[in-house]
């Protein structure tokens, strides 16, 4: 876990940041159970238990206005409204932990530092729901970070923070890890419901929305683990606090941004909602590397339509970046530099999409793969004009897919087409991808 | 009841109806291909986009996965939603392979015609097609994976309709397979579904490969012959050669399946060894001749043994039309017995059965389907009603409990592999010792599957007083017919016939005289169209039609009569005909092998050379109904005063 | 043929799931460790402690990128070849890393130590290029690097 100095974050950045997520981080490690205890660890929990009635923990987070941290940003209070309470049978939330989304590897990092914060935040948002029994849907690869929530649940469990009559509340709960077999598609929500029913991951007709018919049939929440884990800081130090911790009025809390691509440090850190573009990559990220100038970045993961040099001032926040033509998604901000081919990362970006489609609809598992193959084509030198057509049907259409996997996959597209029409053009014109050398 | 407008035309349908459906309902047939009416939605192809213009939901949405809600107003001809429909088109012709031309599927293929409606004529795409190793899955299947368009109809099919588990979906993307872990015959009895269902050529009928088109098919409305279900089906021969059946849609019978048993078993009709011309003790006669013996030697056993000593029997095979003829036969050669069945138990179980089934209190499959408790007595369902086992599955998966009630001799009787059937009923069972043990009370809709048996009387004592329908299995697809027209003449079984030491010469009408019997008996004459022991060991032999070779009428296991109409002249097939008679050097107006006449009319012709003088009408009397019967409704559910009940 | 205490580990499992299927996952990954990849004994072994049909354990083990149904090395080698390891030279890594071990993508090397795949992002893009080998998550690679991590891997495998 690489820390960034405070002095790093930022020219307009001269407060010391409250860091939420990461304040309970130790270099090189993970913190310890007694550490995140003792430097005021589950205060959160106690407090809610003891004070606060599930309906006011629903509505502090709601007034937070913390929005889902996994891509969509729907506000997790209102999430949490829409389960009915009166239903017979038991409710779920599950912790979205399957972070597979090229760029993004926020999860990883809070979790390989803290699982606390996260079991902490599971166990708050299980009071506020009325949920006796929570998954953790992690992802394979993440074999230190689930370790880390498995040993991490069995302190809680000792401590009486979790299972049976938790701290003499009356309320219960218990978490299970589900570690899954890697497939993009599962970190859908109810394609994940299925995954974790042991179905094939294919997702579910909505409606009925999980809220109302997900797991097993119940009332299902479905939150992203970055989400969760701010519930804690949001109950103990309260909504204003939370929201005031972002840039700008509009947004609420701060966000994991993690960056990778060709910039000076490539890391995760944990920001404002609301900085500018620039202000990361200058400020955090060290700026561009040497011989680096700043050409196109991908502004929250894999399924998001490019920022070009114009959008160097976009406050990085939910509403900004969609009015600016993109989405801040998972806050995993890919950088290129002036010598990437935008049709060959586009190009591999599609790749990875029309690889894991689940193969349930024909747009997906039919569309991409044509995506792939015109693609391949212009960047061989082979393309004509009737490719673009073919690319803006193709992102017209592919939003009449089952789910979000078809039309996400072609954000880059749309991205490229939009804001490096020429570049794409110049492979068509010269029949030749310009940044591969002649042979 | 919803009203919307699609198209501009106005439309009312009942809750719950998609929009697909409500289109169909006024004649707009929207694409698709995983939708299906018995399976419902998928949405997985994305064929079917229209635009909603106005009301709860707007934009271009999947027809198939939107209720049907007041208010919508519906284009399926906007620009957007064609142009989505015309790429779905396009990205699954990606891959299809073109191989209409050798392609079975071809002229009934839906892939086919949605591309040319849509007039997907140019291929953009110059990429490679995806290919995939079929499998080998049975005698009767052959699969096709190239062909494959995803649309996960076979699978939902065959594992949530069907309650199959060795066939399904394997990979995902592009890589999507469907089949078994490994080569081998699919296990499921309904597994023939999946030639119909499948809307393209993955899976076709082996029997019929690379035989004929679509078109080239003589078809028809018929009933299967092989249970007491009477589910519908449409045949489908050319050149005189049954190649294939498929299930024909009937929502108060089998719905739009068929079992394995019904579609696969239909060989005997193509027999080479199949009687096909009348015979004197083995010698080849003309119709003409055979009669006239045929009269001589009822003559002669009347000098011999007594005229009483003769017995005219029928089976629960045979047509009602023939079935109704039999006592006039019986009249006129004064034989001592009317038999229409042979075996003791068939003839008394149908017998209760019609007896006690009245028209209110008999369950069709369609209430099974619709029932919340069903209690299985004394049945074994995949032996017997392959489709109702289909049946009570679906009631299950709507929730429904089904309890078994148990004998002491073991529940139900051993099937042919010597397995307990029960164990692989589509569904979960819950054994009871007795049928007093089932909470019939608790059941809005209750039904009793009873197979026949001893508990006949304990059956429907119960069921009369839970107010449970009732659904019961018998032998044959006019067992119900038989046993009507047994209780009208006093007829007895052939078995118990001989029994009494009455019976010394029989002449038998599609009836199958059992081995141990043959030897005490002179058959004098049998009327088939199978090679049967019986037919082997007659002096005469008339040869009739298979039910796909005529018209006629079978009454089924509810009491629902049901028309099935001719599908193919009878004859020696093409394929079979001797290579060294070519070029023919007999002339003659007849096709070879065609000389096989309608038992029913063959019936008429020996009463009349009998010296009756009337002209014989079929269905006369309480019968009438039956005349006008129209072989694609769904047939007539008897009267309590045409079952004999008052 | 998994041993008994296995056996009862992976029954304990299903029994504790809220449906046996929801075991699935698990019990497949269990007997992939326990076999080196999910045989076809495995297989059938996996449907009868949950109760489904070797289909039915098929469809879903197919579905999944991790889960093996062909023979595989002692270690998996899984290269990301997602976005952020391409713009650091993903691509060539996983081809050079081919060359090296001399074996096709997709192939197991001939002493059976490491096969060699591409994969789905790893989340890792911090650091990349990156790579899973088994269970160990390595980043910042170079092509010495990266073999560097396999001879340790190995004398790791062999020492044991």
């Amino acid at each position: 876990m690489k820390l960034v100095p405070m002095r790093r974050m930022g020219t307009r950045c001269n407060v010391i940041m409250e860091q939420p997520l990461f304040q309970h981080n130790k270099p090189g490690r993970c913190v310890t159970f007694a550490e995140y205890r003792d430097e005021g660890g589950f205060a959160a929990l106690q407090k809610a238990l003891k004070e606060l009635s599930p309906k006011q923990v629903e509505q502090a987070v709601s007034d937070s206005g913390l929005r889902g941290r996994g891509g969509a940003g729907f506000p997790t209070g209102r999430k949490w409204s829409f389960v009915p309470r009166d239903l017979p049978g038991p409710r779920w939330l599950i912790c979205n932990c399957d972070e597979m989304e090229p760029g993004t590897y926020k999860d990883r990092v809070l979790l390989e530092a803290n699982p606390y914060s996260l079991l902490e935040g599971i166990v708050l948002a299980s009071y506020a729901i009325g949920v006796r029994h929570a998954f953790i849907f992690i992802r394979r690869g993440y074999e230190t970070a689930t370790a880390n929530l498995q040993r991490g649940i069995t302190e809680c469990l000792a401590a009486g923070l979790l299972g049976e009559n938790i701290l003499g509340s009356g309320f219960s709960c218990t978490i299970d890890v589900h570690s899954s077999a890697g497939r993009y598609i599962c970190g859908e929500e109810t394609a994940l419901m299925n995954a974790l029913e042991g179905k094939r991951a294919n997702p579910r007709a909505k409606p009925p929305f999980p809220a109302v018919k997900g797991l097993w049939g119940g009332p299902t929440v479905v939150n992203n683990a970055e989400s969760l884990a701010n519930v804690p800081g949001i109950i103990s130090k309260g909504p204003a606090w939370f929201k005031a911790l972002a840039r700008t009025p509009e947004a609420a809390g701060m966000k994991l941004f993690c960056i990778s691509g060709h910039v000076v440090n490539r890391s995760c850190f944990e920001l404002p909602l609301g900085m500018e573009l620039g202000e990361i990559i200058e400020g955090p990220c060290g700026g561009m590397r040497p011989g680096s100038r700043f050409k196109a970045c991908l502004p929250g993961g894999a399924s998001t339509p490019y920022f070009s040099a114009e959008h160097w001032q976009v406050p990085m926040d939910f509403d900004p970046v969609a009015k600016a033509g993109s989405r801040l998604g998972t806050g995993g901000i890919v950088i290129f530099d002036q010598d990437t081919c935008l049709v060959a990362a586009t190009l591999n970006l599609v790749r990875f999409y029309a690889r894991e489609s689940c193969g349930w609809c024909t747009p997906c598992r039919e569309g991409l793969p044509y995506v792939v193959h015109v693609l391949e084509t212009i960047e061989a030198g082979k393309g004509s004009r009737e490719h673009i057509a073919i690319l803006q049907d193709h992102i017209k259409l592919l939003n009449y897919a089952f789910c979000a996997l078809a039309p996400g996959a072609m954000g880059p597209v749309q991205g490229l087409l939009n804001n490096f029409m020429d570049e794409l053009e110049e492979h068509i014109d010269k029949q030749r991808c310009p940044f591969k050398a002649r042979e | 009841m919803p009203k919307l407008i699609i198209d501009n035309i106005p439309v009312e349908v009942t809750q719950g109806k998609t929009v697909l459906e409500a289109a169909k309902s006024v004649g707009i047939t929207i694409p698709h291909f995983c939708w299906h009416p018995a399976l419902g939605k998928a949405g997985a192809c994305r064929v079917c986009a229209v635009k909603m213009v106005d009301g709860p939901v707007k934009g271009i949405q999947m027809s198939c996965m939107l209720e049907a809600q007041d208010g919508m107003v519906v284009s399926t001809t906007d620009a957007e939603a064609m142009a989505m429909r015309k790429q779905v088109i396009e990205w699954l012709m990606i891959n299809h392979p073109h191989d209409c031309p050798v392609c079975d599927e071809g002229g009934e293929c839906q892939l086919q015609d949605y591309t040319i409606a849509g007039g997907h004529g140019l291929r953009r795409y110059t990429g490679k097609k995806r290919t995939h190793v079929n499998q080998y899955l049975g005698p009767h299947i052959e699969h096709e994976m190239n062909r494959c368009i995803q649309c996960y109809r076979c699978v939902r099919f065959y594992q949530e309709f069907a309650g199959g588990t060795d066939f399904g979906v394997m990979g995902s993307a592009g890589r999507i397979y469907y089949g078994r872990v490994a080569d081998g015959p699919l296990e499921s009895p309904f597994a023939g579904n999946l030639v119909d269902i499948c809307p393209t050529g993955v899976f076709t009928d082996k029997t019929a490969r690379f035989r004929a088109r679509y078109w080239d098919y003589d078809m028809a409305p018929s009933v299967c012959p092989h249970c007491s279900l009477g589910c519908n089906t449409v045949p489908a021969a050319r050149y005189r050669e049954l190649l294939k059946v498929i299930a024909r849609q009937n929502d108060a019978v089998n719905g739009w399946f068929l079992c394995d048993k019904g579609r696969f078993t239909n060989s005997a009709v193509n027999a080479p060894e199949r009687p096909r011309v009348p015979l004197i003790d083995g010698r080849q006669v003309a119709w003409e001749e055979a009669l006239a013996a045929l009269l001589l030697r009822i003559r002669e056993i009347g000098t011999e043994y007594g005229a009483e000593s003769l017995a005219i029997v029928g089976s629960s095979g045979l047509s009602m039309e023939a079935a109704s003829l039999l006592h006039l036969l019986h009249e006129k050669t004064g034989a001592g017995s009317l038999c229409y069945f042979v075996d003791a138990g068939e003839a008394q179980q149908s017998a209760t059965v019609t007896a006690c089934l009245n028209e209110q209190a008999s369950a069709s499959m369609a209430d099974i389907q619709a029932a919340d408790l069903i209690a299985l007595v004394e049945c074994d369902l995949l032996q017997d009603g392959p489709m109702m086992a289909l049946a009570v599955r679906q009631a299950w998966r709507r929730g429904a409990k089904i309890s078994l009630v148990e004998d002491a001799a073991g529940t139900v009787a051993q099937n042919d592999n010597g397995l307990n059937s029960t164990d692989k009923l589509p569904f979960e069972v819950e054994r009871v010792a007795s049928l007093i043990d089932i909470p019939f009370a608790d059941a809005a809709h209750p039904v009793i599957i009873f197979g026949g048996g001893d508990k006949m009387s304990e059956v429907m004592a119960e069921a009369g007083k839970t107010g449970a329908k009732l659904a019961c299995l018998l032998g044959g697809p006019n067992s119900f017919g038989a046993a009507l027209l047994a209780k009208e003449y006093g007829a007895i079984s052939l078995a118990e016939a001989v029994a009494d030491k009455k019976v010394r010469a029989v002449v038998s009408v599609e009836a199958d005289i059992p081995p141990e019997l043959l030897p005490k008996l002179v058959v004098v004459a049998t009327l088939d169209w199978r090679n049967t022991e019986t037919v082997k060991a007659a002096h005469i032999v008339l040869p009739t039609t298979a039910w796909v070779e005529m018209d006629g009428t079978y009454i089924n296991n509810e009491g629902r009569a049901q028309r099935f109409k001719k599908v193919m002249q009878p004859g020696l097939p093409i394929k079979g005909l001797n290579p060294s008679l070519h070029p023919p050097r007999e002339h003659t107006p007849l096709v070879p092998g065609g000389q096989s006449r309608p038992a029913w009319e063959i019936l008429v012709d020996i009463v009349h050379r009998l010296g009756s003088e009337e002209d014989i009408q079929l269905f006369a009397g309480q019968w009438q109904r039956l005349r006008d019967l129209d072989a694609t409704g769904n047939g007539l559910l008897l009267t309590d005063i045409e079952r004999g009940i008052k | 043929m998994i041993d008994n205490e296995l056996k009862i580990t992976l029954e304990q499992r299903v029994a504790a799931a809220v449906t046996p299927r929801e075991a699935a996952v698990e019990v497949m990954k269990e007997l992939q460790h326990h076999y080196g990849w999910l045989t076809d004994e495995a297989l059938h072994e996996a449907a009868n402690l949950l109760g489904l049909s070797p289909l039915q354990v098929e469809e879903l083990a197919t579905f999944y990128e991790m889960i093996y149904r062909r023979p595989v090395g002692r270690r998996v080698v899984h290269v990301c070849d997602s976005i952020s390891c391409w713009a650091m030279g993903g691509e060539t890594l996983l081809e050079q890393l081919a060359g090296r071990l001399g074996i096709g993508v997709g192939e197991t090397t001939s002493d059976g130590m490491f096969t060699l795949l591409p994969c789905c992002c790893l989340g890792n893009c911090g650091q990349s290029p990156t790579m899973l080998v088994g269970d160990n998550l390595y980043g910042g690679l170079t092509l010495e690097k990266a073999l560097d991590i396999l001879q340790r891997e190995r004398e790791g495998i062999e020492t044991k």
